[in-house]
């Protein structure tokens, strides 16, 4: 039997920061674009390197009943396997209680936490992935495991996310490794309401000891967590926020 | 934007808004209420409004005259 092509599948890869790993991780492997937008993911396609091969899975992922099926039938036509798995795909709207509808929630835990869930169930699979997968890193946020205004449902979700991996490394050990992320605010199409103004913008750089961050300051440690360097390590929390969780200055 | 004063009144928790009236007066005019109003104008109106927009507004009237602007 021949070999199947072995991808990185990568979740939210048309912007932010899912583009950046996306970009970044295609000059040494091959790797699976998803995202809803077709002309966005063409574009992150054009910037990725011509060494590898990189095919594209237009999915919107708040649409998580099809998702499964769709995965399956992907991965078969396609005759690859996926090996490595990155969820950056994410739904960050600040609302206050007062406006939270269950539209709101159900949107913000679909992308963010049953889309991750359905997809890792596809990708240990024997039979639809062969059981490739062998390590997964979800994009979480640094509001994981604090609060702030506005951002109950978003911070319980990416609380669920940490909480879905913790449990899965358990489950899914010694096969596969997963691990979450945690970023502090990184200017993206995403976070942009959060970026509105140069006050905000001067005011947020005061409370991040090392500065605002970027997407590459991401990629590094995804890569890493990827990666068989990090062999031993599973089911942790990797806050990459420039300090600005630890800081407790007034 | 028919039904601006009614989401506005349900934001404001009263039972209705008038024209004239100026947004810091109402008793739970605070930080997070701005928040709602900036997701109110994202959402049912596809406008993207800053904390100092809102505040710049004053009145009811210049809050819905703001969005209105920006929807064209």
């Amino acid at each position: 039997m021949v070999d199947k092509k072995a991808f990185v599948l990568v979740t939210g890869a048309s912007s932010g920061i899912g583009r950046q790993i996306a970009i970044r991780l295609s000059s040494t492997c091959n790797v699976v674009l998803n995202g809803r937008d077709m002309e966005r993911l063409l574009t992150t396609k054009e910037k990725c390197s011509n060494t590898f091969e990189q095919v594209i899975f237009p999915m919107d992922l708040s649409n998580i009943n099809g998702l499964e099926d769709q995965l399956s039938v992907f991965i078969r036509e396609k005759n690859i396997e996926i090996f490595q798995f990155v969820h950056c795909a994410g739904y960050m709207k600040m609302i206050p209680l007062k406006m939270i509808s269950i539209e709101n929630i159900n949107n913000t835990f679909a992308v963010n936490v049953i889309s991750a869930a359905l997809i890792i169930k596809v990708l240990i699979n024997r039979k639809h992935n062969n059981a490739a997968l062998k390590s997964a890193v979800m994009i979480s946020s640094n509001i994981s495991n604090f609060g702030a205004k506005a951002f109950s449902v978003y911070g319980a979700s990416k609380s669920a996310l940490d909480g879905f991996t913790r449990s899965l490394a358990v489950e899914l050990a010694p096969k596969v490794r997963i691990n979450s992320v945690l970023p502090g605010a990184i200017r993206t199409e995403m976070t942009e309401a959060v970026f509105a103004d140069m006050e905000t913008i001067q005011r947020m750089e005061l409370t991040y000891p090392l500065g605002l961050g970027n997407t590459n300051d991401i990629f590094e440690i995804v890569a890493f967590l990827l990666s068989d360097k990090a062999r031993w390590i599973t089911g942790q929390q990797f806050t990459i926020d420039g300090g600005r969780s630890i800081n407790i200055s007034g | 934007m028919n039904n601006f004063r009614i989401e506005l009144a349900e934001i404001l928790e009263v039972d209705g808004v008038e024209k004239d009236e100026l947004l810091s007066s109402f008793e739970c005019w605070d930080s997070l209420t701005i928040l709602s109003i900036i997701a109110l104008a994202g959402e049912n109106y596809n406008v993207t409004l800053s904390a100092a927009d809102v505040n710049n507004s004053n009145t009811v009237g210049g809050l819905e005259e703001l969005i209105k602007s920006k929807r064209r």
